[in-house]
């Protein structure tokens, strides 16, 4: 963080996409640490979500969880996940067998779990942050 | 732009919404009346309120967001939410506002409401004509609204229907409807806009007018029912 035309200015960690969280927050960080939050909590719950989907078999309702989960890591500039996200979102639409998305599925969690991690540090930063600016 | 747009939200991802009612409020031109998880709701809410503008994602649970579009009385202007770029040709094809691919930041956003804005305008502009300009035989030929008895959907193509003669042109009811005059014209089913100063008579799902039976929705027959002057 450092301090710029009277303005104190977060710096979003680099492996984030730090231009795109940029123009998706200004300065507004106590917004950023409310999505970063909320979007980690959303994750949980689709998660658990989709890994009660695979073991159903279901790979269609897979495929919707799937869907749901990914612009979430975009609120918090892992963009690049959501391409991976994409790619399995269409394994899931031309699996005859829920065993065709094993491989994918096993993938995504462990994208999932790291990225939860990442966030999880973020909105940490995020709050302490905001707490000294207050 | 001096005007207020009154909008919704249909989303069924809380983060998507929470983002996108403030970027609303930011705007301080786009109020936010309801905000629903499903279209199902949203659909139940806009037969009896009328908005400008709907926030409306394409995959949810239960009924899709084009589902939604099919089964709406009226036109209010669309901007699709969606994560999926797939969706930009159905985009076109309902004819909506703009299209914005989630997340996407507060720039991207006042460009769409820019762009509502002179949607706006030219609807406004429009409600007024007596008139209108069909391209039919290589050539354009102005058409009175009294002229015209109703306008009925040939898939890529519409027919326009008047007493004298019957004219074929490129286009679809879904882009008219927001075109022709609302003071004259309505949609009554996906596949039939039509004058209702011209309407005989109706009896339960169908209207006549000069001999032609035309079929009224379901979705579309309060609407038609509210339009006409029932003594």
């Amino acid at each position: 963080m450092h301090k710029e035309a009277g303005k104190i200015q977060f710096n979003f960690s680099p492996q984030l996409d730090v231009v795109f969280l940029a123009g998706l927050y200004d300065t507004d960080y106590e917004q950023a640490e409310l999505v970063f939050e909320t979007s980690a909590e959303q994750i949980r719950i689709e998660l658990q979500h989709a890994r009660e989907k695979f073991s159903a078999g279901d790979a269609a309702a897979l495929k919707k969880v799937v869907h749901k989960m990914k612009p979430l890591f975009g609120y918090v500039g892992l963009n690049k996940i959501i391409s991976d996200f994409a790619a399995f979102e269409e394994v899931c639409a031309g699996a005859e067998h829920i065993s065709q998305t094993e491989n994918g599925f096993n993938h995504i969690v462990a994208i999932t779990e790291e990225a939860l991690q990442t966030i999880d540090s973020e909105a940490t930063r995020l709050k302490q942050f905001n707490t000294q600016c207050l | 732009m001096s005007m207020k747009f009154q909008s919704i939200i249909v989303e069924d991802l809380q983060v998507s919404a929470d983002f996108l009612r403030r970027f609303c409020e930011k705007s301080g031109v786009v109020d936010v009346n309801n905000h629903f998880l499903n279209a199902e709701d949203a659909l139940s809410y806009l037969k009896d309120n009328v908005v400008d503008l709907i926030f409306l994602d394409v995959e949810m649970p239960g009924a899709s967001g084009f589902e939604l579009l099919d089964q709406l009385l009226y036109s209010p202007q669309v901007i699709l939410t969606t994560s999926k770029v797939e969706y930009a040709y159905d985009a076109f094809q309902y004819n909506v506002t703009d299209y914005l691919k989630k997340p996407f930041t507060y720039q991207r956003f006042l460009e769409s409401i820019q762009k509502v804005g002179k949607k706006s305008e030219q609807q406004n502009g429009n409600s007024d004509q007596d008139h209108m300009f069909i391209k039919s035989d290589g050539k354009l030929i102005r058409l009175h609204n009294d002229d015209i008895l109703f306008i009925e959907s040939m898939g890529d193509y519409v027919k326009f229907i008047t007493p004298a003669k019957k004219y074929i042109t490129h286009n679809t009811i879904k882009n008219l409807e927001t075109k022709v005059n609302p003071q004259v014209f309505m949609k009554v089913h996906r596949s039939y806009i039509v004058n209702f100063t011209k309407i005989n008579d109706i009896q339960e799902n169908t209207l006549f007018i000069n001999g032609n039976m035309i079929p009224i929705s379901k979705t579309h027959k309060s609407g038609v029912m509210q339009k006409i002057n029932i003594l």
